[in-house]
C-alpha cells in the first residue's frame, strides 16, 4: 500500500520525461492510478476524505448489472481528464457499514465530493454525455 | 428502561424482520440478529432467511426457468420459428437468480437502517430471559438485553443421517439455489414438496431427474388425490419416480459420480444407479439447538423440536415468543410468519388485542403443473363434518393454451368442498392448473368472507380462462357422473 501511494506521488510530479518511452502504457497506468478499490474504513478517510482532489466515489455491488456498465465507462471518463479529478469504488457488500453511512440504497450510486463533503450525486446508469457533465460540473464548480 | 432493547429478534427472516420493522414504527427501540450456520456443504448466505436465500424466491425463478422451457416448445404450434431441441445453460440461470437474492439481502439491510432497527450479524443464544450473548464469525462476543424478545430462527433442511453417506455426499435445497454448475443428473429424495417442486423445475430445464418416494407423496397435505394428479403430471412431464423406495447407502465412485443403494419394499429387491447430485428433501428441523432454550425454560414439542407457543404467539417464558417456522402447529409460509410478527408487535407496542388467523391459509405447490388451495381438504371436511354432512364438486378441464400447444391435460382438475346442508358454505378449494397460485389468491379471499356455493354460482365467470372453471363447478362425486368439461 505505501509502495503504491509513494508511486502516485511520483507520477503526480511534472516528471513525465520518466515515463515517456512508454507511452502508451503512460495512458494506461494512469487511468489505473486515477481509479481504486477503496480497502477500509481507513482508506476511505485517507484517499477519499483527505483526498486534494476531486473525487467521485462509486458505490457498486458484484451483483448489480447496471453497476457492471456504469464502472467502466465514469473510469473511462475520469482517466480523459488526466488526474483533474479522482475516483473511488466501493463494493458494498464488502464495505456495508461505509454505504450505510452514505445512505446508499439503490446501486449504482455516485457521490461526487470535494473536501469531504458530498457536493453532487446520482444514482443509476447514466450515458457519457451526462456523467461528463456531472464531473465538469465537480472540477468547474 | 433497565435493558438496551424494547424488542430483540432473533432471527432475520420472514417472520423476524417484519416483527422487527413493524415494532420499530411504533418508536420502539429494536435490534435484530441474524447469522446463517453455513450448511454441511459449505452453503451461506446474507440477511432475509429462507424464503428470500435458499426458499421461495429462488425456488420460483428456477420454477420460471423451466416453465419458459416448455413455452418454447409451445412456440413453434403458435408460428414461432425456434429451433428444437432447445438448450439451457445452469450457470447463465443461476447467477440471474443469485445475483437477485443479494440485491435483496441489500434491500432488507437498508429497510433495517431506513426504520431505525439496529442489525447484528452474530448466533445468539440465550444466557437469561432478557439476555441473549452472540459470536460475531470473528469470534468477538456481543451481549445484548431487551425487555421482549422474539425467536424467530427458522429451520434447516433435515438430513437422513441413518442412511451412510447421506451427510458427506448428498446436498439439500440450502445448497441447491447456490450451485455453480449443474447438478446434472439428479436424486432429489423422499417426497415432500420441496422435493417434487426442485424435481420438477430440474426435469424442467432438461436434467435428468428422479425422484425416491417411501411412501406417499404430498403428506401433510393431506390430497391423496391431488398428490397423485401432481405427481402423475411430472411423470408424463419427464421425472422418473421411484415409488416405495428408501435409499440405505451412498458411495462416492471414481469419477465423482455418487452411487446410490436402495431398497424397493414393494418387490423386496436391492437396486443402484449412479447420479451426479443427491439431494435430500426429508424435512426440516427447527433452528434451536444452539439458542439455549434450556436455560430459559422455551418449552419445545418433544416430538418435533418446534417452541410451544399460544394463540398470541407467547412461548412458557413471560417476554418471550416465537414466529415462523420454529413454532409447533404452524404453516411453514411466509405470509403467516409475516402476518404474525406485525400483529405481535401491534400487541406489543400498539395497543392492539388482535391475534393472528391461521384458518383458510391459501398455499400452492409450485410444481411443473401447480397445485394451489385454500380451506379444508376433502379428507380435513369428510372428518370434521361427515361424508354425509359435505358435498364434493369437480371437473377435468382443459386451459385453451393447451389445444394449439397439444398439451396433455390429464391432471388439469379442480375441487370444491362445501358443506351441504343450510347456506352451503365452501369449505375448500383445490386447483391444479398453470398459475394455480394466481387462480386461488382471489378465491381465498372469498373463502375468508364465508362465501357459499348459491354465491358462487351466480359469480360470472371471466372467459376464457382457467379460473372460470371454478365457478362453473356443478357435478358433484356423489353423482358419479363424467366430470370432463367439455369445450365452449
Amino acid at each position: 500500500m505505501a509502495q503504491r501511494l509513494a508511486l502516485q506521488r511520483l507520477l503526480s510530479l511534472p516528471t513525465r520525461g520518466l515515463l515517456a518511452p512508454h507511452g502508451r502504457a503512460f495512458g494506461t497506468s494512469a487511468g489505473r492510478r486515477n481509479t481504486f478499490n477503496v480497502q477500509d474504513g481507513s482508506d476511505f478517510q485517507d484517499r477519499v476524505v483527505n483526498s486534494p482532489k476531486p473525487i467521485v466515489v462509486d458505490f457498486h455491488a458484484q451483483w448489480c448489472g447496471p453497476c457492471k456498465i456504469l464502472g467502466p465507462r465514469l473510469e473511462k471518463l475520469v482517466a480523459k481528464l488526466e488526474g483533474k479529478v479522482l475516483m473511488a469504488k466501493v463494493d458494498i457488500d464488502d464495505h456495508t457499514d461505509l454505504a450505510i453511512e452514505y445512505e446508499v440504497s439503490a446501486v449504482p450510486t455516485v457521490l461526487a465530493m470535494k473536501n469531504g463533503d458530498v457536493v453532487d450525486k446520482f444514482v443509476g446508469v447514466k450515458d457519457e454525455d451526462q456523467l461528463e457533465a456531472f464531473l465538469k460540473k465537480l472540477i468547474g464548480a | 428502561g433497565k435493558n438496551d432493547y424494547d424488542l430483540l429478534v432473533i432471527g432475520g427472516g420472514s417472520g423476524g424482520l417484519a416483527c422487527a420493522k413493524e415494532a420499530a414504527q411504533f418508536g420502539r427501540k429494536v435490534a435484530v440478529l441474524d447469522y446463517v450456520e453455513p450448511s454441511p456443504q459449505g452453503t451461506a448466505w446474507g440477511l432475509g432467511g429462507t424464503c428470500v436465500n435458499v426458499g421461495c424466491i429462488p425456488k420460483k425463478l428456477m420454477h420460471q426457468a423451466a416453465l419458459l422451457g416448455s413455452a418454447l416448445k409451445d412456440a413453434q404450434h403458435y408460428g414461432w420459428n425456434i429451433s428444437q431441441p432447445v438448450h439451457h445453460t445452469w450457470s447463465v440461470m443461476a447467477d440471474s437468480v443469485q445475483n437477485y437474492v443479494k440485491s435483496l439481502n441489500w434491500g432488507h439491510r437498508v429497510q433495517l437502517q431506513e426504520k431505525k432497527v439496529k442489525y447484528f450479524n452474530i448466533k445468539g443464544s440465550f444466557s437469561d430471559p432478557h439476555t441473549v450473548r452472540g459470536l460475531t464469525k470473528a469470534g468477538k462476543e456481543t451481549v445484548v438485553t431487551a425487555d421482549n424478545i422474539v425467536i424467530a430462527t427458522g429451520g434447516r433442511p433435515k438430513y437422513p443421517t441413518h442412511v451412510a453417506g447421506a451427510l458427506e455426499y448428498g446436498i439439500t435445497s440450502d445448497d441447491l439455489f447456490w450451485l455453480k454448475e449443474s447438478p446434472g443428473k439428479t436424486l432429489p429424495s423422499f417426497i415432500l414438496y420441496v422435493s417434487l417442486e426442485c424435481a420438477g423445475f430440474l426435469t424442467g430445464i432438461g436434467l435428468d431427474t428422479t425422484v425416491m418416494m417411501r411412501s406417499i407423496p404430498l403428506r401433510g397435505f393431506d390430497q391423496a388425490q391431488m398428490a397423485s394428479l401432481v405427481t402423475e403430471h411430472m411423470e408424463s412431464y419427464g421425472t422418473k419416480f421411484l415409488k416405495r423406495c428408501f435409499p440405505t447407502k451412498v458411495e462416492k465412485l471414481k469419477n465423482n459420480r455418487l452411487q446410490v443403494t436402495w431398497k424397493n419394499a414393494d418387490l423386496g429387491t436391492e437396486e443402484t444407479d449412479s447420479f451426479n447430485t443427491i439431494m435430500w428433501a426429508v424435512g426440516r428441523a427447527p433452528d434451536t439447538k444452539t439458542l439455549n432454550l434450556e436455560a430459559v425454560g422455551v418449552k419445545t414439542n418433544s416430538e418435533t423440536g418446534k417452541i410451544i407457543v399460544d394463540a398470541s404467539e407467547a412461548t412458557s417464558v413471560p417476554h418471550i415468543y416465537a414466529i415462523g417456522d420454529i413454532t409447533e402447529g404452524r404453516p411453514e409460509l411466509t405470509p403467516t410468519a409475516i402476518a404474525a410478527g406485525k400483529l405481535l408487535a401491534q400487541r406489543l407496542f400498539g395497543q392492539s388485542a388482535e391475534l393472528m388467523d391461521y384458518d383458510n391459509v391459501p398455499t400452492t405447490v409450485f410444481t411443473p403443473l401447480e397445485y394451489g388451495c385454500v380451506g379444508l381438504s376433502e379428507e380435513a371436511a369428510v372428518q370434521r363434518h361427515g361424508a354425509d354432512n359435505i358435498e364434493v364438486y369437480h371437473a377435468y378441464y382443459k386451459p385453451l393454451e393447451f389445444t394449439v400447444a397439444e398439451r396433455d391435460a390429464t391432471q388439469c382438475y379442480v375441487k370444491m368442498v362445501c358443506l351441504r346442508r343450510r347456506e352451503q358454505r365452501i369449505l375448500g378449494l383445490h386447483l391444479i392448473g398453470p398459475n394455480a397460485g394466481e387462480v386461488i389468491q382471489g378465491f381465498a379471499l372469498g373463502i375468508k368472507c364465508g362465501a357459499t356455493y348459491p354465491q358462487l354460482m351466480k359469480t360470472v365467470g371471466i372467459h376464457p380462462t382457467c379460473a372460470e372453471e371454478v365457478t362453473k363447478l356443478r357435478i358433484t362425486k356423489r353423482s358419479g357422473l363424467d366430470a370432463t368439461v367439455t369445450g365452449c
